[in-house]
């Protein structure tokens, strides 16, 4: 059976639902099946055999690879979701959409799983929270159009690639002008996913009105989904015209984002710009990565360092929920108040600005040498550039943490999960700093 | 796709509009001028002044329903292709497409249970 994990997400959906029959859904059960779920498929990964079930499932070493992150970045969303059986079930059902897109053997089954797991997305984001949903409810209907529109792009894509080659999986051979069309609409459907300019227009909005622990798992598990989704679609075919464009929008959507975050007020906007950046990082992987022949050490490069990336936004995202901080003036002094969470919090930006020797610098590494390797010097030193440029804003919130006096209350810090999950994701953002060399090696043996 | 295909594609394409062109201009170039004046351009309804504007909104409390049966109808034209990959209903077949019906009758409940299904 290569296709345990999602077996078992998909007995988590049906439970949830099954839950929801009920009268009234015991709140217990519901919170365990949303986080053994995910736990039962991280564990039964590694008893899943590479293979094929043909022509819909394909899994691969990179299959395997993606979805040690995409679940194990599922965690801390499992871990704080409420008792509702609704959304246990939505959450549970894009993960399992993630689980099949890893997998997918073809094309049909590819655009499945995306709308299999963005579908539920969509509704997560306006569903899951307390309070007034106004603006989450915007913001979903922004992100199910610009995602309506990705799904669109990429059928029509599909269409035009299969009109020429008559095929639904990649091509051996060259393909001609036609089919290089289709395949350049189904990579800006990825890049759609992933929120790289000139197609991230939603993503600060949605990333803003989305409960904190929501945003941390999209920003996390979909990235990573989406950035898979972008490597198959290069794969199609042996030298697609827009692979060389790849590391100059991956570079300038990070450059754009970088210098965007530097004016934000909301936190969470704040957030949602930097993980554009970084993103526009693993963009610029993804093109070296196609450049170097798809070379195998690269896709481990980007999978590093989409594995650090999982720990530092959930855990700067849980931090926000953890302490319900929403502003820059609220955050002013706060390392006086909760010394522990403000020190996890500090580390975890140290990380995201990519500060040695945090795990976030390796990866950083890791990534900018593939480009340079992949002989790109001038997208990797813009990337680079904004790197630099980014660290004015995470050594700025560093700076309001310890620096400032106080200028206002702050709302009072949840429970203990909660804490416990921004000291984790900071451990292990600042762990994966620490074996470096060790990591790489064991990666690389792993893809050869 | 061949040039001549695409020739083909945007001949096609010129046809049409002319044709549905033509259709929609038809009357104002051949037909007899209408005189605007008075309670001529009013909408005919049965021979009374009409009751209220055309232009209403209308509610469609079945909307839910709707998409039930959308969802539901898909669901089940599933069953046809089935068939035609599974001429003989073998052990395994039996129990894949009891598998897949289950499931169906399993989201109605669903629906059922959560209210969807109540006339409102």
């Amino acid at each position: 059976m290569i296709l345990l994990p999602q077996a078992a997400l998909a007995g988590g959906v049906l439970g949830a639902l099954g839950l929801g029959l009920l009268r009234r859904p015991p709140a217990l059960a519901v919170r365990a099946l949303t986080f053994l779920a995910p736990l039962a498929a991280l564990l039964l990964l590694p008893m899943t055999p590479a293979g094929l079930l043909p022509p819909l499932i394909a899994v691969d070493i990179k299959c395997l690879g993606w979805q040690l992150v995409i679940y194990a970045a599922a965690l801390p969303l499992a871990l704080r979701s409420s008792a509702d059986d609704v959304e246990a079930a939505l959450f549970l059902g894009v993960v399992l959409g993630m689980g099949l897109l890893t997998a997918a053997g073809n094309l049909p089954m590819l655009f499945l799983a995306l709308e299999f797991m963005s579908l539920p997305a969509y509704l997560l984001v306006a569903r899951a929270g307390t309070g007034e949903g106004g603006r989450r409810l915007e913001a979903a209907v922004k992100y199910f159009f610009a995602g309506a529109l990705a799904g669109g792009l990429f059928l029509l894509g599909m269409a035009l690639y299969y009109s020429q080659t008559h095929l639904l999986g990649p091509s051996p051979r060259p393909v001609g002008l036609l089919a290089q069309g289709g395949v350049t609409l189904m990579a800006a459907a990825a890049l759609f996913k992933i929120g790289a300019a000139p197609l991230h227009w939603w993503l600060p909005d949605v990333y803003e009105a989305a409960v904190p622990e929501v945003t941390g798992f999209l920003s996390t598990a979909m990235k990573a989904a989406a950035v898979l989704f972008l490597m198959r679609v290069v794969q199609l075919v042996p030298s697609a015209n827009f692979a060389p464009l790849l590391p100059w929008l991956g570079a300038a959507s990070s450059l754009f984002a970088a210098v965007m975050a530097l004016r934000q007020e909301s936190l969470q906007r704040l957030l949602a710009y930097s993980s554009m950046a970084h993103a526009g990082l693993l963009v610029l992987g993804v093109g070296a990565w196609a450049r170097m022949g798809q070379s195998p050490v690269a896709a481990a490069a980007i999978l590093f360092y989409l594995g650090a990336y999982a720990f530092m936004s959930n855990g700067t995202f849980g931090f926000l929920a953890a302490t319900g901080l929403r502003t820059r003036a609220q955050l002013k002094g706060y390392a006086r108040r909760q010394p522990g969470l403000a020190l996890a919090f500090a580390a975890l930006l140290f990380c995201l600005g990519g500060v040695p020797p945090t795990g976030g610098f390796v990866a950083k590494l890791l990534v900018l040498w593939q480009a340079v390797a992949a002989e790109l010097p001038g997208p990797a030193v813009l990337a680079a550039l904004s790197a630099l440029i980014s660290l004015g804003y995470y050594l700025g919130l560093v700076r309001d943490l310890y620096f400032e006096e106080p200028v206002m209350e702050s709302p009072a810090p949840g429970g203990a999960c909660a804490r416990i999950l921004v000291l984790v994701c900071a451990f292990g953002a600042l762990a994966l700093g620490a074996a470096p060399l060790l990591l790489k090696d064991l990666a690389g043996g792993f893809w050869r | 796709m061949s040039p001549a295909a695409l020739v083909a594609l945007l001949m096609n394409l010129v046809a049409v509009l002319a044709l549905a062109g033509f259709f929609a201009g038809a009357g104002a170039l051949f037909g007899p001028r209408s005189r605007h004046e008075g309670d001529a351009d009013m909408p005919y309804e049965t021979g009374l002044p009409p009751l209220s504007p055309g232009h209403e909104r209308m509610t469609a409390l079945y909307w839910r329903h709707a998409v039930l049966f959308v969802v539901f109808d898909v669901d089940l034209a599933f069953l046809l292709p089935f068939v035609l990959v599974r001429p003989r209903l073998d052990a395994a077949a039996l129990a894949a497409i009891t598998g897949f019906t289950v499931l169906i009758v399993f989201m109605l409940a669903y629906f059922w249970r959560k209210g969807a299904l109540e006339c409102r």
